[in-house]
């Protein structure tokens, strides 16, 4: 990486801590507690912008999926994997976030409300996404799969929504919110989607370097010249 | 139209001779099946096993592993002596490979069913005279759907050095969908004595198609000798 976009990324990692920081601020000493749940409740500010980042890279998961498929080529596949193992991650956090809202709420840890199990199921899908590709050896053929299994895993995510649309729900579909809870949440979407879209690069960054550093193995002549940069066979 | 339909059979009968000749799937997945509804029942207790509803879950859970197990078969088969160069090279189209597949497994699937369902009805005392009807429909609709995304990840899977049990780990979560719809409509019919809505059964089949068209679409781009 050279130095102008080493400090590229350290500016943007920085404005992403800082924008984290002004969210906590806002959410604790500005934004009014809620009154049936009290401070439980501001788990939510983070529950939906994660949510709503977990779809996006779901989707640049399914982009990139389609992406090998059309060209064949491995950077795709990288991107994919990438953003996949990014949305297991953010996945994970809309779950627990969410499950800490329901114990408070409902009392429970778990419930197999309609909106808890569409989680669930994205989690599992894109969890097995991950699972899959360290078990097929060839690198051409881990990526076509799990291009395929991108493509279908993110076209199954609506009928998962409406297969769960059958079970009875209990999950709130509006909330009220006060002028300055809004504004708290709006606010809150920029660091959690700075954040998501950072770490989707950085894995991108390091998956390229390792696929790099796997072909220049796989490739003899290459590892020649590595081995002895001055060339010749001495 | 008819010469593919013929292509079709004649690729799903050799899949079902094959079968016929060795009957190595069959006797494996029935005996698995029955294996499962027992464990389930033990596992369960007196007390739950009496519920009447805990037969569809057991069912499902049945259908489902014999059903991976059916679809890893069917795949195997071609990885003898090159079996699947000489089909890939035989002048049909890799959409008729598909089909014909996928025909195989709703067969083995069904004779699965046939043998594990009344084990599961007697043990678990799950009154299937309220809607014989009923149960056929929506475990018809759940199969197709399961089966169709089976046969694209077998076909992908089983080229691979995979380690056993890669096939239900890329299967199941896709085909979740179809459980909880069934699972909710079976509830419906069997819990609540509710008529089967139309509404339910369209959902069912709008999933399979879904299931269908794209399996049937990357099918051409996975299969490979």
């Amino acid at each position: 990486m050279n130095t102008v976009n080493k400090k590229v990324w350290t500016a943007y990692w920085l404005a992403t801590a800082a924008l984290f920081a002004a969210a906590v601020v806002m959410i604790f000493a500005w934004t009014p507690t809620e009154a049936t749940m009290g401070t439980v409740q501001k788990v939510f500010y983070l529950h939906l912008p994660v949510a709503i980042n977990t779809f996006l890279a779901c989707l640049i998961t399914f982009i990139a999926s389609i992406g090998y498929l059309w060209q064949r080529r491995q950077v795709w596949d990288d991107l994919a994997v990438s953003s996949a193992k990014v949305a297991v991650l953010l996945c994970s956090v809309v779950l627990l976030t969410g499950m800490i809202w329901g114990h408070s709420a409902w009392g429970q840890w778990w419930t197999w409300s309609p909106r808890l199990t569409f989680s669930l199921v994205l989690w599992l899908l894109y969890v097995a996404y991950l699972v899959i590709r360290p078990s097929i050896e060839s690198r051409q053929r881990r990526a076509l799969v799990s291009a395929v299994y991108g493509v279908v895993a993110f076209l199954d995510v609506p009928l998962v929504y409406l297969s769960v649309k059958l079970m009875p729900d209990i999950h709130p579909s509006s909330i009220g919110l006060a002028p300055e809870m809004k504004m708290t949440l709006l606010f809150c979407f920029l660091p959690v989607t700075m954040l998501a879209v950072g770490l989707i690069a950085a894995r991108y960054r390091l998956q390229r370097a390792e696929t790099l550093s796997m072909q220049q193995a796989d490739d003899p002549s290459s590892n020649m010249i590595a081995a002895n940069p001055a060339g010749g066979f001495t | 139209m008819t010469r593919v339909l013929r292509e079709i059979m004649l690729v799903s009968a050799k899949d079902l001779r094959i079968e016929a000749r060795s009957r190595q799937t069959l006797g494996l997945v029935a005996v698995l099946g029955v294996l499962i509804v027992v464990v389930l029942g033990l596992g369960l207790g007196p007390q739950q096993v009496k519920s009447g509803m805990a037969a569809t879950a057991v069912l499902w859970v049945a259908y489902l592993f014999g059903g991976v197990l059916c679809f890893e078969k069917t795949m195997a088969v071609e990885r003898h002596d090159g079996a699947l160069a000489g089909l890939m090279l035989a002048p049909i189209d890799r959409g008729v490979i598909y089909a014909g597949k996928l025909i195989s497994n709703l067969a083995l699937m069904l004779a699965l069913a046939l043998i594990v369902t009344p084990v599961a009805v007697v043990m678990f005392g799950f009154d299937l005279s309220a809607a014989p009807l009923g149960f056929v429909a929506i475990m018809a609709g759940g199969f197709v759907g399961f089966a169709a995304i089976g046969t694209l990840f077998a076909a992908a899977v089983s080229s691979t050095q995979s380690q056993g049990g890669l096939l239900a780990v890329v299967v199941f979560p896709v085909s979740l969908p179809l459980v909880i719809v069934s699972t909710q409509m079976m509830m419906r019919l069997f819990g609540e004595g509710e008529p089967l809505g139309a509404v339910g059964l369209t959902v069912l089949i709008a999933f399979d198609a879904v299931y269908l068209v794209v399996s049937w679409l990357v099918f051409e781009l996975i299969l490979e000798p």
